[in-house]
């Protein structure tokens, strides 16, 4: 059996981590294809080590443009890949602008494609991801689920119960696989979260960040809360650009460059609590049991709210409140499924068919 | 209201006319776009007068390539276009790569997208048509499903139904449309089909004029499945010639299938071949004939309407209404077809299923109204 994974964006590589090593663990053949559609110095072999794979076979250095532009590209440049490999299985990670160009790409030259992490919904189809997921799911050979709900939601959208198979979550194998290290890379002391105390920030969601008159709300609520603990805030480069144009004053909010993938998992585990717009972090989160305060509306991950983790947060104002009553779970109880094992499912469902 | 209409190929136009000209008549906005993704003489004025539309606005030349490389190219091309129209409505048309590229682009900027012809179905993701189906279904706003068996299709795949509007058929719009002046133009009314001599236009285009003295049998092959494995297209040219034995047998080729033909050395002894046929010429044929071969969806509905045998040459139709309510038969292997076509009887009073009514263009301008007041 030969597989060939495709990723595009930084958050696709930890799902593909793990099975890329369950496949590996049993003598598949394996290709890896980036699209580059998004690419930042962070993505270095470092990356890449920490996460237990090697950088990418093939990179198609597709850059950063319109939706409708990028996924063109991406298109046009990963046609003669897929005629050229000939894979058994397409498989497609998440929900950026690749993994539905590949998976058309795939299903039009005949190709049988896996979608890893398929029926997940936010149900808010102005966000670009939401499109790519029903595009994907629409097209996959197999749906390979994190969630029941997940599994649920396939259903009733009509998709063949031989499709769908229920996996578990693979972000959380990767979790599993890092956090060992992660503890140890001391990333927590050297940037002041110690002590349990600190709250994490993450945004960069342009329902966030790009109206500056709900950013300047937002960074009123974290100064706020800068004055009485450790507000520690890792910004994106787009969430910089408008933190930068809107000249905000943030107090005592500690603003961090953006962090690798272990030094992101320390300080989330030694956060007391998390406020985040991203949705892997609400996944790895729940799955540490850190209590998740999620700045939208919706969530496609509404198990992290049902397990007792998460939040959803849209209000600014609420925040302050919301954080002095977030209180980490003692026991907290993973959805089924997020143990460690999702990739070696995935990869034992694409060796059955 | 302004609506954005996109087209790409051939078989978009007939369904583009009558919303275009519906929406006139409501004085809606309207610009028309085409892709380009299929172009060829016979898409020309004469198609746009025969339908009764304009030139489109816009032609996009996107060409042929294939399937990612047009859906891409249509794609980056759009997508400008709609940011700088900002349409109330994105209104995409039937199956091809244009369909899907349009629907992904309006999706993307939130821009509300109506699929005229939602809910067709063959069920054979091997064809690049089913796959724009169902990506142009999840993504539109609202469906507009040409048949009640489309609308089931479109609820049986957990689409809500407040997003799903029964319009009918906009091709037989276009039929019903453009019937009376094909058979003005062919000289003859169905009844007269024996009387071959003082007939002009798509007769003598088709170089049939005052050869035929009994309905001929049309055929339309144009499919990989049908013409790109020449053992296949052998069967097929050795059952035209036992057809052609018997009665007329015209055959207006598409370039591909001829290019096909001559590849293979095939020149099916008896079969008039002849050029592809404008829109009207085609209607008039397809009129008068005794039965009809086809591997193409449209001709399914218009034979349907028409009360013309038509036997499809595929494994499965994604208009199965034209099976079950009207003229249609599929035909999966070639060498039945001499004994179908021999035993193939017109239907003199046919039934139209329910929206083939000539209305459907008028429904969809109603529904695309009231939803964006």
């Amino acid at each position: 059996m030969k597989i060939l994974h495709i990723v595009g964006a930084r958050p696709n590589f930890p799902k593909l981590a793990p099975v890329y090593r369950a496949a590996r663990a049993v003598g598949v053949s394996q290709v890896v294809v980036h699209t580059g559609q998004h690419y930042d110095d962070a993505m270095s072999d470092a990356f890449f080590r920490d996460l237990g794979i090697h950088a990418p076979d093939i990179n198609l250095g597709v850059g950063s443009a319109t939706h409708a532009i990028q996924t063109a590209r991406i298109m046009e440049r990963i046609e003669p890949v897929l005629l050229d490999e000939r894979p058994d299985w397409v498989v497609v990670y998440g929900d950026v602008n690749s993994t539905a160009a590949a998976a058309l790409v795939a299903v039009k030259i005949g190709q049988r494609v896996a979608h890893v992490e398929a029926g997940v919904r936010s149900h808010d189809r102005s966000m670009p991801e939401e499109i790519n997921r029903i595009v994907v799911d629409r097209l996959a050979d197999l749906l390979l689920t994190p969630s029941r709900t997940a599994d649920a939601t396939l259903r009733a959208e009509g998709e063949p119960e031989g499709e769908i198979v229920f996996v578990g979550n693979v972000m959380v194998d990767a979790l599993l696989y890092a956090v060992e290290r992660a503890r140890l890379t001391g990333f927590r002391h050297r940037v002041g979260a110690e002590a349990g105390r600190a709250v994490v920030v993450t945004l960069h969601r342009p329902s966030n960040v790009d109206d500056p008159a709900r950013l300047a709300r937002i960074v009123d609520a974290l100064r706020s809360l800068a004055e009485g603990r450790p507000v520690i805030f890792p910004v994106h480069p787009r969430t910089r650009a408008r933190l930068d144009a809107a000249r905000l004053d943030v107090g005592a909010v500690r603003l961090l460059p953006p962090v690798g993938y272990l030094d992101m998992l320390d300080l989330v585990d030694a956060a007391a609590v998390l406020v985040t717009d991203s949705g892997g972090l609400q996944v790895e989160s729940a799955a540490l049991g850190v209590p998740c305060l999620t700045m939208r509306d919706t969530t496609e991950w509404p198990e992290t709210i049902d397990c007792g983790a998460n939040r959803l947060v849209p209000e600014p104002a609420a925040l302050g409140a919301a954080v002095a009553a977030a209180r980490r779970l003692a026991h907290p109880a993973r959805p089924e499924g997020w143990d460690g094992m999702a990739a070696v499912r995935v990869v034992e469902s694409l060796r059955s068919r | 209201m302004k609506l954005l209409h996109v087209v790409g190929a051939r078989p978009n136009f007939p369904k583009l006319a009558p919303v275009y000209r519906a929406a006139c008549a409501a004085g809606a906005g309207q610009v028309v776009v085409h892709t380009g993704q299929h172009y060829d003489d016979v898409l020309s004025a004469a198609l746009m007068r025969d339908l009764g539309l304009p030139m489109p606005d816009l032609d996009l030349g996107v060409g042929s390539h294939s399937h990612a490389v047009q859906t891409a190219r249509a794609l980056e091309r759009l997508e400008p276009v709609v940011v700088a129209e900002r349409p109330d409505w994105l209104v995409v048309y039937g199956d091809v790569n244009s369909t899907l590229a349009a629907a992904l682009v309006g999706a993307k900027l939130g821009v509300p997208i109506a699929h005229v012809e939602a809910g067709l179905r063959s069920g054979d993701r091997g064809m690049p048509e089913e796959i724009n189906r169902i990506v142009t279904d999840r993504l539109a706003t609202l469906l507009l499903p040409p048949s009640r068996d489309a609308e089931a299709v479109l609820r049986a795949e957990g689409e809500p139904p407040e997003k799903i509007v029964f319009v009918g058929n906009v091709m037989i719009d276009s039929v019903r449309y453009a019937l009376p002046r094909a058979r003005a133009l062919a000289g003859c009314g169905p009844a007269e089909v024996r009387d071959t001599r003082g007939g002009a236009g798509p007769r003598r285009a088709a170089g049939v004029d005052g050869a035929l003295d009994a309905p001929p049998t049309v055929v339309t092959l144009h499919r990989p499945s049908n013409v790109d494995d020449p053992s296949r297209l052998a069967g097929i040219c050795a059952a035209l010639e036992a057809i052609a034995a018997e009665r007329p047998v015209v055959f207006p080729a598409h370039p591909r299938t001829r290019e096909r033909l001559r590849g293979s050395g095939l020149r099916p002894r008896g079969v008039r071949l002849v050029e592809p046929l404008g829109y009207l010429a085609m209607l008039a044929l397809v009129d008068r004939a005794h039965a009809v071969i086809t591997d193409s969806g449209g001709v399914q509905e218009e034979t349907t309407v028409l009360g013309v045998p038509c036997f499809t040459l595929r494994d499965t139709t994604e208009r199965a209404i034209t099976v079950t309510e009207g003229t249609n038969r599929i035909v999966r292997d070639p060498a039945e077809l001499p004994a179908a076509v021999r035993g193939a009887r017109r239907v003199a009073d046919p039934h139209a299923p329910e929206g083939w009514d000539g209305h459907a263009g008028a429904r969809v301008v109603a529904a695309l109204a009231a939803r964006s007041a």
